[in-house]
């Protein structure tokens, strides 16, 4: 499903002009990531897709529903959307009740809201832990648990808001397989991150905010070469680029083979 | 500074102990790392050596806890506030929000701790200074970036001189600016001496370039204890479940493929491109 | 100065230098005084020669003014409606169709919406000119316990992040399909995934702030320092105890008179 941002600019009560004339869209299946420091206005854009914010002037369409004209639990149909804080949407007793909620919300009968809630449980590995209470696990794997009542929705496009914040290395690995399923089957994919290695694993393309505006939008790599543009948004290359322009080889290795390939075919 | 010996404690109500035998030492002024996974009891370290276990968590504890001269389970938290620090992930929730400015904010511990007005004055002053908040003293502290709260909870336990100060993942809410700006300050810090600090961290790039020692936990045990260059870049990690930084995975893999030398794996962007240049 | 839930707006003023417990004092007293002074027009008459010029004095006369009438008005338009129709027998003013509005009614309402107008603003002006921290150093020093004295000055400042929270929580669940508009059965349901999330994270929250105080050696039992100085005087200290004094003088008169 597309999204379509046009022109939109949006301004908090408080004065502040969060966005300023921003235009971009993701094309169905496209992973895009958005980029930048607290206070960009990334997190302003990515409410504005699900309906939390109406823009103040310009227009946002999800795939043929004009987003102005739809309420957020409407839109919730077709954007899911994975809040940064999972102590802020947990009550259920359960793992599989709470990850149900959202399903049950859509009106999808039983039978559907059961298998589409197992299958979001085993997708985030959380099997073992769909009977027991929310708060009992560790603050990580309550990540996952936000993340799967997201997956169960089975929603086109998915929006993540900072997904590895507190992450060790192997949580990291899970959300990597999640995301890559996810980019498999097809949905379309906005994430926003500080964490830059993970971006360049994961998504195609990249946006880079500062104060409001997009300064930036094309291929990852290409955007992730620009050290001014990045510095611009206070952000620093991922480890792997920094590394490759300290050894004298301007290119974009998202993995550690890449980087060793060019690496090898620069030594010869 | 810290003296454990077989440390092993136990959660009230829980099966497993969460720390097991766990022996260590650390002398005055080091900065020592701790990393593991998720689990394997880095907060309950952190929650032991401050005192908040046992006195605020109960539970069962044994083995010897001893920081800065003082046995902690005999030592009540009230005795311990001042000569220990924490400082923990959430920077809203180490404000205190008794106070209307960031001057104040950071004068509430002394201020408990009964020390005289002038003496608050100046000791509020070098705390501000060395986190670079001097330009925010009149602030709302609620008007903080994240980062800026973060810097602040710091200064607040700064200012009260602790001989131990530990951090518990204070960058993990923080964008990259606000992480840079901490640990720039927790260097400054460390390069005064007068303070002891432990800090638990998943970012490994930044405590490569940063402490003098780095301390793997697992499962509740220590795993792995040596200078940063050993131990970050060493196989330990993985039996531990962590990974290595990109760096050392590179250089491990070139290692493998005879495009680099047999010299110690580097765990930092300098040392990487010394190693593979 | 945070904004918060405070009332208090910083001026330079005498009243604002006044001591805490000077303004408290006084407040106490007109609390007395609005039930021991008889007739309706006592307590318009101290709010007019006495609360106004005081609230000019500390400069904050206009927002002392919104301040009262955003609080007393709302009352004092019931208290007119329903004491002057409500009112059993007496003579009546004016009619309302079937109903009409009784004088003795009016008269009673009156005499209620001066005591509340006295009550009310009194306080309020100790909110306008006196910083709620400042307010509880001055009582901690007094021996209030300071556990009690922080759940009150927090308040002021935590209570706008558990607005902020629950918008949070709000949007979390919107975005999941959950329907806020609608009949009350709809409502209701909605309550709990509204509610649960706020408690158990308000839990979490409170057990990391009590951590953060007591590393922060507020658990501690010795005497304490305050960076804030108040400024006091003999002359505050005795004015403090005539106006204190004046509540069991003004009692005695309002039952013997």
């Amino acid at each position: 499903m597309r999204i379509r941002v046009e022109a939109v600019s949006y301004r908090y009560p408080s004065g502040v002009q969060a966005l300023q004339e921003v235009s971009f869209s993701v094309d169905p299946g496209e992973t895009v990531a958005i980029v930048g420091e607290n206070g960009a206005g990334k997190t302003t854009l990515a409410r504005h897709l699900n309906g939390l914010l109406r823009p103040q002037s310009g227009a946002i369409s999800i795939g043929d529903w004009d987003a102005r004209l739809h309420s957020v639990a409407q839109l919730s149909s077709r954007v899911g959307y994975v809040f940064q804080s999972p102590d802020d949407q947990l009550f259920a007793r359960t793992v599989r009740e709470e990850v149900a909620f959202g399903p049950r919300n859509l009106g999808w009968e039983s039978a559907r809201v059961r298998e589409c809630a197992d299958s979001a449980l085993v997708e985030a590995g959380l099997s073992d832990s769909a009977d027991r209470h929310p708060y009992d696990l560790s603050p990580s794997e309550r990540k996952f648990v936000a993340l799967a009542a997201t997956l169960a929705m089975r929603t086109p496009i998915v929006i993540l808001d900072e997904p590895t914040t507190g992450l060790d290395a192997s949580g990291v690995d899970r959300l990597s397989e999640i995301v890559s399923a996810l980019s498999r089957a097809g949905v379309s994919l906005v994430i926003i991150s500080h964490d830059l290695d993970f971006c360049i694993e994961h998504v195609e393309r990249a946006l880079v905010m500062t104060q409001g505006r997009i300064v930036a939008d094309g291929p990852v790599k290409e955007v992730f070469l620009e050290p001014e543009l990045l510095a611009q948004a206070q952000l620093r290359q991922p480890q792997l680029i920094r590394l490759a322009r300290g050894l004298g080889i301007p290119f974009a290795p998202s993995t550690v083979e890449e980087f060793i390939q060019g690496y090898r075919s620069r030594r010869r | 500074m810290i003296a454990v010996q077989d440390l092993t404690y136990t959660y009230p109500g829980a099966k497993d102990p969460a720390l097991s035998r766990l022996s260590l030492t650390v002398p005055a002024g080091q900065v020592c790392a701790v990393i593991g996974a998720n689990g394997a009891g880095k907060s309950t370290l952190c929650h032991a050596l401050t005192g908040f276990i046992p006195h605020f968590f109960r539970g069962t504890l044994q083995g010897e806890l001893r920081v800065a001269d003082l046995s902690i389970p005999d030592t009540p938290l009230a005795e311990l506030a001042g000569t220990i620090g924490l400082v923990f992930q959430n920077p809203f929730n180490q404000i205190t929000g008794a106070r209307f400015s960031v001057l104040e904010e950071v004068a509430f511990g002394l201020e408990n701790l009964g020390i005289p007005r002038e003496e608050i004055l100046d000791r509020c002053r070098s705390a501000l200074e060395l986190t670079g908040l001097q330009n925010l003293a009149d602030r709302s502290p609620f008007d903080l970036s994240g980062g800026q709260m973060q810097r602040l909870a710091i200064a607040s336990m700064l200012a009260m001189r602790p001989r131990l100060l530990v951090l518990d993942e204070p960058t993990s809410q923080l964008d990259p600016a606000g992480t840079e700006a901490v640990f720039l300050h927790l260097r400054q810090l460390a390069s005064t001496g007068q303070t002891t600090v432990l800090l638990v961290e998943h970012k490994l790039e930044w405590i490569a370039a940063f402490a003098d020692r780095v301390l793997v936990l697992s499962a509740g045990s220590l795993a792995a204890d040596g200078p940063p260059r050993q131990v970050l870049g060493s196989a330990d990690l993985e039996r531990a479940g962590l990974r290595p930084n990109r760096y050392t995975l590179v250089a491990r893999r070139a290692q493998e493929l005879g495009l680099a030398s047999a010299a110690p794996l580097p765990v930092t962007l300098e040392q990487a491109v010394e190693f593979l240049g | 100065m945070s904004q918060g839930f405070s009332l208090y707006l910083a001026r330079d003023s005498g009243l604002h230098r006044l001591h805490p417990l000077t303004k408290l004092s006084l407040a106490a007293t007109l609390l007395v005084a609005a039930f021991a002074l008889p007739g309706p027009w006592s307590s318009y008459a101290v709010f007019l020669l006495v609360l106004l010029p005081l609230a000019a004095w500390g400069r904050i006369l206009p927002g002392f003014l919104r301040s009262v009438a955003r609080s007393v008005l709302p009352f004092a338009l019931s208290l007119f409606l329903i004491q002057g129709l409500l009112w059993p027998g007496g003579s009546p003013v004016a009619r309302l169709g079937p109903l009409s509005l009784k004088a003795e009614g009016l008269a009673f309402a009156l005499a209620s919406t001066g005591r509340i107008l006295m009550i009310v603003s009194s306080f309020l002006l100790l909110a306008l000119s006196t910083r709620p921290d400042l307010l509880m150093i001055a009582l901690a020093q007094r021996g209030f316990p300071s556990t009690l004295s922080y759940i009150v000055v927090t308040t002021i400042q935590i209570v706008p992040y558990f607005q902020g929270k629950a918008r949070a929580i709000l949007d979390a669940q919107r975005s999941r399909g959950l329907e806020t508009e609608g009949g009350l059965r709809r409502r209701l349901r909605a309550l709990l995934p509204l509610v649960v999330p706020l408690v158990l994270s308000s839990i979490l929250d409170i057990e990391e702030r009590a951590i953060a105080l007591e590393a922060r050696a507020f658990g501690r039992h010795g005497t304490k320092t305050s960076l804030q100085v108040l400024s006091d005087s003999r002359a505050q200290s005795v004015l403090r105890w005539a106006i204190l004094a004046l509540a069991p003088l003004l009692l005695v008169a309002g039952l013997v008179l």
